[in-house]
Parts: C-alpha cells; sequence; structure tokens
C-alpha cells in the first residue's frame, strides 16, 4: 500500500511523526479519509476522532483532538490541533465534571464569549465521552 | 567602630537572608526546568502553524478576511489599541518586570487610545499605582501557563476586536534569546499581518502548487486564526514564564553570592576586632601586673 508522511502536532506534544497509508480525520461536515498522493488542501478539524495507520500495520491508532486543521501538500501531511489524547489516556470522570460545568454554564446567562468557551469546552468534553465509551 | 557583638548580629542576620535567597535559588531554577521542557514541547507547534498560515496565505494571496481588515478608514492615531503586557507576580527578578513595564509605556506614549490587559499582580499593581487604567475583568496570573488560559485571552480579545473595540491587538512579553539572554518584546496579534508571514522574498519563477481550502477559505480562516493567536499567547506566557525563572534565578544567585561576599569581609572585621580587644584586655592586665610588683618593691 503507498504511503505517506504525516506529521502530528499538539499545542504541548509532537503525538506522531512518520509514514502511514490511511488518515482519518474529523471535519466540520462529518469525516474524512486522506490516503497517499491526495490532492494538495488545507482541510479544517473540529473536536473528535482522528484515526490512522502507520505504515506496515493493520492496527488503527485513535487519538481525540481539538481544533484545528491539515495540511496536505506534496504528498507530506501536517496536522495541526491544540490537543490530543489517546482515548485510554482520558479520564472518564474529569470529562464528565467538564461535561457538567460546561452545561451548568451554558444555563446561566453570559456574555457571547463565554457562550463561545462553554460551548467550546462542552465540544470538547463531549467528543472526549463519546471516545472512550466507545474504547470500552 | 562597631564592636563584636554588633558585628556578629549582622552577620547572623545575612545569614538568614541568605538562607532565604539560596532556597528562592532552587525553587526557580527547578520551576526553570519544567518551563523549559514545556517550551521546547510547544515550539514545534507553533513554529509550524506559523509556517502553516504562511503557506496559506502565500497561495491565496487576496484572501478578505476580518483578521486580515486593516481599519484603514481610520487614521493610525484615532484607532484603539489594545496591549496585552506580560509582567510576573512577584518582583524580586532582576530588571526583568522592569523591561517590560518600560516598553509598554514607550508604547503607550505615542497612542493615546489604549485599552491594557495585565497579566501577573506585580504589572497590575504598577499599572493601577500610575494611573493606568487597566481591564480589571482581566484577571490572570502568570504562573504555571495553560493552554486553557490562552484560550480563554484569545477569546476575549478577539471578541473585542470584532465588536470594533479594538482596532490593533499587540502582545509585550519577553523573549529568552538564549538562556543567559532575554529581551522584552512586541508583536502584534490583529490585525494579523501579512507580510509577517509572506516575505516577499521567494524567486518568480518558483513553481507555486495550488492548495484547496475546505470546505471554503473562510471557514479555515476562522479556525486556524485564532488557534494561531491562541497558540501565539500560549507561546509567548510560557517565554515570559522562563525568562521569569531564569531572570529570578539569576537575581537571587548574585544576591548570595553578594551575601557571601559580606560575610567574608564581615568575618575579617569579626576577627579584627576580637583580636583587638584580646590585646586590649592582655595590655590591661600587664600593664596592671607590672604597677603591683613596682607597688611591692617600694
Amino acid at each position: 500500500m503507498k504511503t505517506f508522511d504525516f506529521k502530528g502536532l499538539a499545542s504541548n506534544k509532537t503525538f506522531f511523526e512518520g509514514r502511514c497509508s490511511k488518515l482519518i480525520i474529523p471535519a466540520p461536515d462529518g469525516q474524512k479519509e486522506i490516503l497517499a498522493n491526495h490532492e494538495n488542501m488545507v482541510i479544517a478539524i473540529t473536536e473528535g476522532m482522528l484515526q490512522f495507520q502507520p505504515e506496515n500495520s493493520e492496527e488503527w491508532i485513535q487519538f481525540v483532538v481539538g481544533t484545528g486543521f491539515v495540511q496536505v501538500i506534496n504528498n507530506r501531511v501536517t496536522l495541526l490541533v491544540d490537543t490530543a489524547e489517546r482515548p485510554e489516556e482520558i479520564d472518564i470522570r474529569r470529562a464528565e465534571e467538564a461535561k457538567q460545568r460546561a452545561e451548568e454554564q451554558l444555563r446561566q446567562k453570559q456574555s457571547i464569549e463565554e457562550y463561545h468557551i462553554s460551548k467550546a469546552s462542552l465540544a470538547r468534553a463531549m467528543s472526549r465521552l463519546k471516545a472512550t465509551s466507545k474504547y470500552r | 567602630m562597631a564592636n563584636a557583638r554588633e558585628i556578629q548580629s549582622r552577620m547572623k542576620s545575612i545569614k538568614d537572608t541568605m538562607k532565604i535567597t539560596n532556597a528562592m535559588f532552587m525553587i526557580s531554577s527547578s520551576k526553570l526546568k519544567r518551563a523549559k521542557k514545556s517550551l521546547e514541547d510547544t515550539q514545534p507547534y507553533f513554529y509550524t502553524l506559523q509556517s502553516a498560515i504562511g503557506r496559506i496565505l502565500r497561495h491565496v494571496p487576496d484572501i478578505s478576511h476580518a483578521f486580515f481588515d486593516q481599519r484603514s478608514n481610520l487614521k493610525l492615531e484615532e484607532q484603539t489599541i489594545g496591549y496585552i503586557v506580560v509582567t510576573a507576580d512577584k518582583g524580586l527578578a532582576g530588571a526583568y518586570n522592569h523591561n517590560v513595564i518600560k516598553m509598554a509605556e514607550e508604547h503607550m506614549r505615542q497612542y493615546p487610545n489604549h485599552r491594557l490587559f495585565v497579566i501577573g499582580e506585580l504589572g497590575r499593581q504598577y499599572f493601577s499605582k500610575h494611573g493606568y487604567t487597566i481591564d480589571t475583568h482581566f484577571h490572570y496570573t502568570a504562573q504555571n501557563p495553560s493552554m486553557h488560559r490562552a484560550r480563554v485571552i484569545m477569546e476575549k480579545v478577539v471578541d473585542l476586536y470584532m465588536k470594533k473595540e479594538l482596532d490593533q491587538v499587540h502582545i509585550i512579553y519577553t523573549d529568552m534569546i538564549n538562556p543567559v539572554q532575554s529581551e522584552a518584546a512586541i508583536t502584534q496579534l490583529l490585525p494579523l499581518q501579512k507580510k509577517h508571514f509572506a516575505p516577499n522574498t521567494l524567486p518568480i519563477n518558483v513553481r507555486q502548487e495550488e492548495i484547496a481550502l475546505y470546505p471554503d477559505a473562510k471557514t479555515v480562516l476562522d479556525l486556524i486564526v485564532p488557534n494561531y493567536i491562541t497558540g501565539f499567547i500560549y507561546g509567548s506566557l510560557v517565554d515570559s514564564y522562563s525568562c521569569e525563572q531564569n531572570a529570578r534565578m539569576m537575581a537571587m544567585q548574585t544576591a548570595t553570592d553578594s551575601a557571601k561576599a559580606m560575610l567574608h569581609d564581615l568575618s575579617i572585621q569579626y576577627n579584627r576586632i576580637r583580636q583587638a580587644a584580646i590585646t586590649q584586655e592582655i595590655t590591661e592586665v600587664i600593664a596592671g601586673a607590672k604597677a603591683q610588683k613596682k607597688k611591692r618593691k617600694r
């Protein structure tokens, strides 16, 4: 199978660097899969599950990611997201608490910027919880 | 000349202070290690982000987007400029805070319309004491910078920028040039300047590949630009925090060193006085004994 260079960067770590054969990203309108020799493109990423298959491996590696984008240029894929976590790293209780906190804040009257922040943290908490429930 | 007991009590107080400065040195050096680690972790993300935006702008040069709106309908003097100033929570860090504050004051003198967003307790105290109006709801500490805090700060300034309450946003922070040298720096966050990302140094005959933006340029930029600003704020928070610890470490090192030098001088002085006192006592005893002898002889 043809492969491509993949580099995954989160704001606090480089979580993958090497060759990959398949990459599935959560785009704003659903999932998208990137294969080798993809057209040059920049795609936005929303909170959700990221999956990829490294070279010579049938196993999918999964990461729960925050917002960001991926750029494909000359068969080199660079992915930039603000957070990336393995599903098994996620602390369910913390995610649950974060979700409740965000919901609580959304119920209260707040400014538009606070609303955006709470909305975003709710989305993050939901995607993390979804990932852990699938993982179990 | 001071007497021996005075010198001794002075030496004791210097020793006590030295214990404190030494402890603070240890604390800031261990904090520096952690801060440097997170700085190294975030650097690849940050630089790639910068070059990615540059690339997008290079390939799609005629993007018009709110984040690139230079607000040219207003004269430069009429624009409201927001300054995010990153200082420390505490002093005792050499010239670290002073440099940042000085730079901020210089810039604010040029533009009468400004709004201050100060990170760190020391800067807040300074600016409110010197009669600047600072945003009181903007209450963040400089300790242990986190992505979350950067995100909240970004939301705040982007919101004000979009509401046209701010026309420009600058961040003033301290940049670590190398482990022994750091410098206050200022960068414009909003509106983004294309020349920052895409210098016109590319040769003309280089083939520029087409890049498609999915779903469309606006959506992609809507996501990337706030991310970039968050990343930049986070980067400068981490950078400043490492510089703060570095400056404090060096200040405490010099304090400990000068305490040692003072102790050395004082101990020499103390020994001299002690010797002088002993000599004097001996002379007195001998003189007394001689006088007694003479009396007996008579």
